[in-house]
């Protein structure tokens, strides 16, 4: 009951008219980098970063929360009307949606699409409605050994259950680390791995990391392909839209458990891509009318869109509540939240309740509004699409090399951007997971910072790790999540050859 | 044109070289305990092993796995099409500044890569850099890099 308190506090925050057209911006913004194939949401956020360092906080979160939004419905657009995934978890959403839209069923397709959506992201928000303080007050009585076994789990469960081959996803996150490492040492002020430039002190920006990673990473491999932009019919007919919503709830058991994988994966940081992947695979194995799949069939639109927005939005829960962001994109509004002064974590809870419930009410409506406008704006962005790559990847490139400059005013960034954006697509190109690097840069030095203050406490003994059931738990439980990869190879070979 | 094995080779050696490089760092800042707690090379240090250690394993399996074809000769063509002018327009930055660089860098690829006409190249080209000029040194006061020239210029 007291948070249904606290939300409604948060609401008569997130209800003003500043806020709303910040929401309503957002959102168009987040649906305009959504629909670009080469810029994503972490693109999105990370460049309208530098922008929020005046605003106060809660209005900053808000609108970049809002890009968020808006760019996990626009991926969904194009990958029905074009085949093109505009991001990369809504890729499982081409296998129905677009077969589904070229049977002459677009605005079927598209309802049925931001239906579920809508449907996955408030099972996610009532989630962290009702969870978040609870964890938070459960997360306010650890020390230092508790948080690095509770960053170990997270950084576990992406070895484990994130889906990428497990050892790329191991050189992945520890790239991320070392790269996290980079420049001065918080705790001795010694300066570390600046491979002898100068400049390098400052550290390695986590902005530069994505813009490099995800944007010129992801435009080196779109461009790769040449995209024949056969769209369908974008025209969207109301009626359907409405008769498509209402019949919906036929499919409960589907949207319920998709909503579940998404949450699941959400918390644990296997992010919105890896969610909608198995939810689609686990809907594709146990539906009865699992022969449909594949050329249009309702469920292989709901199973991954509800997972991908399910898991996108509870990405945001370990984030408020214990300062582990769930995916890239929450990686990067967390490393805007320690620019704007907050600390995120448990105390934000305690110190700064306007902005933490301002967010949450804000989820609610953002979701809103992005619904509305992405059905109202289909054909505008529809026809961006229509314009050839090669116009709009050079423009797509300069706001990037802009977006890395001005994080700093650096020409180095500049260039690390240039590296990464090499490692990005090689990366990509071979399956390596982009995400835990990135979660890696932004928290690497909390982790380092648990890890030696857990130490210094039990003078170097490894044993502070094992000392109480909480942490033993925490700890246990990573090394079980690390070894589901092998046991299910070889659970895998054993059925493989019994059959 | 590149192999499955070649990309994994070249992606395996460039995480394992900056392992190696990390570990080496590392070593300068000092590894293990010391009075003063966990010295603050051990961190990056284990993070480097671990690094070279998989870019290794990475590295043997990629060359044991296919050696079917995963970049083509023509998706190489596409993505050099792209990342060669990109490439020389950042390095064109510190000589003649942004605005003139992503100017110098819409035109060229407008006009060669998407077959625009001249005039309607150069207007969008000198549209977007006083687009970058209004929103960044304008409204958001951030200056953007003017280069040798804007140096020259002002002088």
């Amino acid at each position: 009951m007291e948070n249904f308190d606290l939300l409604l506090h948060g609401f008569s925050i997130a209800i003003s008219v500043d806020h709303v057209a910040l929401m309503i911006g957002g959102v168009l913004l987040g649906i305009l980098v959504g629909v670009l194939p080469g810029l994503g949401a972490p693109n999105g956020v990370s460049l309208l970063l530098p922008i929020t360092f005046g605003m106060q906080p809660v209005s900053a979160i808000i609108l970049l929360s809002s890009i968020y939004w808006g760019a996990l419905f626009g991926g969904s657009v194009t990958s029905i009307l074009f085949n093109i995934p505009g991001e990369p978890s809504s890729v499982a959403t081409t296998f129905d949606g677009y077969p589904m839209a070229r049977s002459g069923r677009p605005t079927q397709a598209l309802a049925t699409a931001f239906g579920s959506a809508a449907f996955g992201a408030l099972v996610g928000v009532v989630l962290i409605t009702c969870l978040a303080s609870w964890i938070a007050g459960v997360a306010l009585k650890f020390g230092p050994a508790e948080y690095f076994a509770v960053y170990f789990l997270a950084f576990s469960s992406f070895i484990g259950v994130g889906g990428a081959p497990p050892i790329k996803t191991v050189v992945s996150l520890t790239l991320g680390f070392a790269i996290a490492a980079i420049g001065m040492d918080t705790v001795s002020g010694q300066v570390r791995l600046t491979m002898g430039v100068d400049e390098l002190v400052k550290g390695v920006n986590f902005v530069v990391a994505v813009m490099g990673l995800f944007g010129i990473g992801e435009l080196l491999i779109a461009v790769e392909e040449e995209m024949h932009a056969r769209a369908v019919s974008s025209r969207i007919d109301w009626r359907e839209v409405f008769r498509t919503i209402a019949s919906l709830p036929r499919y409960g058991w589907v949207l319920l458990r998709s909503a579940a994988v998404g949450c699941w994966m959400g918390i644990t940081p296997g992010g919105p891509t890896a969610a909608s992947f198995m939810s689609y695979g686990i809907a594709k194995r146990v539906s009865r009318r699992r022969d449909k799949f594949g050329t249009g069939e309702p469920e292989g639109i709901i199973a991954p869109e509800t997972a991908d927005h399910a898991a996108g939005t509870s990405a945001l829960l370990p984030m408020l509540s214990l300062g582990i962001p769930g995916s890239a994109t929450a990686a990067v509004m967390m490393g805007g939240l320690m620019i704007w002064g907050l600390n995120p974590g448990p105390a934000l809870f305690i110190e700064q309740p306007d902005f933490v419930w301002g967010l949450i009410a804000s989820m609610y409506l953002g979701n809103i509004v992005a619904v509305v406008l992405v059905l109202l704006t289909v054909p505008i962005f529809a026809a961006l699409m229509r314009l050839p790559f090669f116009f709009i990847a050079p423009l797509i490139f300069i706001v990037c090399v802009v977006g890395a400059y001005s994080v700093s005013n650096s020409y180095l960034d500049v260039l690390l951007m240039m590296g990464f954006g090499v490692l990005g697509y090689l990366f990509k190109k071979l399956d390596y997971p982009l995400a835990p690097l990135v979660l890696a840069v932004v928290i690497g030095d909390k982790a380092e910072d648990a890890f030696r203050q857990s130490m210094l406490m039990s003078q170097g003994s490894l044993r502070i790790f094992v000392d109480n059931a909480l942490v033993s738990t925490l700890v246990g439980l990573g090394f079980a999540l690390l070894l589901v990869p092998p046991l299910a190879r070889t659970f895998g070979r054993l059925r493989k050859r019994a059959a | 044109m590149f192999s499955r094995r070649a990309l994994e080779a070249l992606t395996a050696a460039i995480t394992g070289a900056f392992g190696i490089a990390v570990i080496v760092q590392s070593l300068d800042n000092g590894i293990g305990w010391s009075t003063a707690g966990v010295e603050s090379g051990t961190f990056p240090f284990m993070t480097g092993l671990i690094v070279a250690a998989g870019s290794l394993y990475n590295l043997a399996r990629g060359w044991l796995r296919g050696r079917e074809i995963i970049v083509d000769r023509v998706a190489f063509r596409r993505t050099l099409a792209l990342f060669l002018p990109a490439a020389v327009f950042v390095a064109a930055i510190p000589l003649v500044g942004m605005y003139v660089a992503s100017a110098g860098y819409l035109l060229a690829t407008l006009r060669m890569q998407s077959g625009l006409a001249w005039l309607r190249a150069l207007a969008i080209a000198i549209l977007v850099a006083i687009g970058l000029y209004v929103v960044f040194e304008w409204s958001f006061q951030v200056a953007l890099p003017h280069g040798l020239l804007g140096a020259w210029l002002e002088h």
